[in-house]
């Protein structure tokens, strides 16, 4: 019996330092967390893989959630499902992580998948790294020679894509702990709920005191370039002003269209994407609103 | 199992790795590449793990692996190393059907079953943690198993008899009996 399957060694390491001089030593590693997207990448040939270093037994170092001197700091090896049973998404101020869980591919796939790795994908679609940048997260990398801390908004270069360098490896990710009255809500839209991939998602952060919006952070899939940014103008325009049906709709007409250029494809064509794009912000911000007041 | 070329039969070096299926000791030898697929389905012959897509879509490959459902196509076999892995072989004694297979055979959900390896201990998966699902909560847990025969209203049904059968205390049944 022939199996077509690619063939690579797995470089198994035994600690973090043991990974990081692994990986300053041999330019041919390519660091693997669950596996969930390198692994089909690999076998549908558009990764060329010699040797991959298996991140998994570092787990015991790195999957964690901790929550002190207010500040959230998630293990780069925490898996999706791990994420989801935490006492942090029941937190009303990140119901926007629960909104993740729900619509995250699937069950199984959810206990591979990893936070860090769902970063380090650097694909459009990619839920969590859409809400680390509206919950303004930070990316740790940890090489041989140090650590750096880089913001999210600033990770992505492009498609698959980061400011990671070959000898580094995304150890955590961090951010602050938002204010009292405020909460984060995430839409994705598909025709289907099991290994949903998104026509447009959409992510929100935003604080409200006396219903003027204090601070507001919006972050889609894509406004032009292959991975998930932030609205800047969009967000100057709300910031300060009173939450109304009517601000919201000037937003939405007037500033987010010429931000946002979306493309066409087999999946959706851009006028229907940007029209998506209004509709879910203004799902989103409806959302945060009322579970700020106390709704679900 | 593939056909490797001459020169590079040292570059792939043989991995022994140990693994507890269904409650027995296995030690095998795998490549790097392999996965616990390979390894569960050509090398220990428990071909109750079944390759659909090899990409984590279908979820016709599933195997609870400590406990927790995984995709067996995406997990490297020397990642399993040391594991305990539950495969549909694993689930009832010899001769003895699992709440949850009645309950399938009880809805008339089987048509032609090739998912139903994944499906059943994707629902072993969803009982173990929560003996009484709603209609949403069993969608959720199984929205991961693709079923091209489209039995999946009857799962839900099935879901909720197996969850019924085994809060009566009724684990397993014989197989004679096992169509009405």
């Amino acid at each position: 019996m022939v199996i077509c399957i690619p063939r690579f060694n797995v470089y198994i390491p035994k600690d973090v330092s043991d990974a990081l001089n692994a990986l300053s030593q041999r330019k041919d590693l390519i660091p693997m967390g669950g596996g969930s997207d390198l692994l089909v990448l690999i076998r549908s040939g558009i990764v060329k893989a010699d040797t991959v270093l298996d991140l998994w037994p570092l787990r015991k170092e790195l999957a964690y959630i901790k929550r002190e001197n207010g500040t959230v700091r998630i293990g780069a090896l925490t898996t999706v499902s791990e994420l989801c049973e935490s006492d942090l998404i029941k937190d009303v101020r990140y119901a926007g992580l629960a909104d993740v869980c729900k619509k995250f591919s699937t069950p199984f796939i959810r206990n591979i998948a990893t936070v860090g790795g769902n970063v380090g994908a650097a694909h459009p679609l990619s839920d969590i790294a859409l809400m680390l940048l509206v919950l303004n997260g930070k990316v740790k990398l940890l090489s041989k020679n140090g650590e750096r801390e880089v913001n999210i908004a600033k990770f992505f270069k492009g498609k698959r894509r980061t400011v990671r360098n070959h000898d580094e490896i995304i150890a955590e990710v961090s951010f602050t702990e938002t204010p009292p009255n405020s909460s984060t809500a995430f839409i994705k839209f598909d025709r289907r709920w099991g290994h949903a991939m998104g026509y447009v998602l959409v992510g929100a952060y935003m604080q409200l005191r006396d219903n003027i919006i204090k601070d507001v952070r919006i972050a889609f899939d894509s406004t032009g370039n292959p991975y998930p940014e932030r609205v800047w103008t969009t967000e100057e325009f709300l910031k300060g002003k009173e939450f109304s049906d009517e601000l919201i709709k000037q937003a939405l007409n007037n500033v987010l269209p010429k931000e946002m250029k979306r493309i066409t494809d087999y999946r959706a064509s851009a006028e229907y994407r940007l029209d998506l794009s209004k509709v879910l912000l203004r799902r989103a911000l409806l959302k945060i609103k009322s579970r700020i007041e106390g709704g679900g | 199992m593939s056909v490797i070329p001459r020169e590079e039969w040292d570059k792939y070096p043989d991995i022994e790795i140990t693994l507890n299926v269904n409650g027995k000791d296995y030690k095998v030898k795998v490549k790097p590449y392999e996965r616990l697929l390979d390894v569960l389905r050509y090398k220990l012959g428990f071909t109750g793990v079944k390759e659909g897509c090899g990409r984590g879509e279908c979820g016709a490959c599933v195997v609870l692996m400590d406990g927790k459902l995984v995709p067996s196509c995406l997990v490297l076999a020397v990642r399993a190393n040391g594991s305990k892995v539950l495969t549909v072989e694993g689930l009832a004694p010899e001769g003895k059907l699992h709440a949850i297979q009645k309950a399938l055979l009880d809805t008339y959900a089987v048509q032609c079953g090739f998912c139903f390896p994944g499906v059943i201990l994707a629902i072993k998966a969803l009982l173990d943690r929560n003996p009484n699902p709603t209609d949403e909560e069993i969608k959720d847990a199984l929205s991961g198993q693709l079923c091209r025969c489209g039995s999946y209203l009857r799962f839900i049904k099935a879901v909720k008899l197996a969850a019924q059968y085994i809060r009566e205390g009724k684990e397993y049944f014989d197989e004679s009996g096992a169509r009405g």
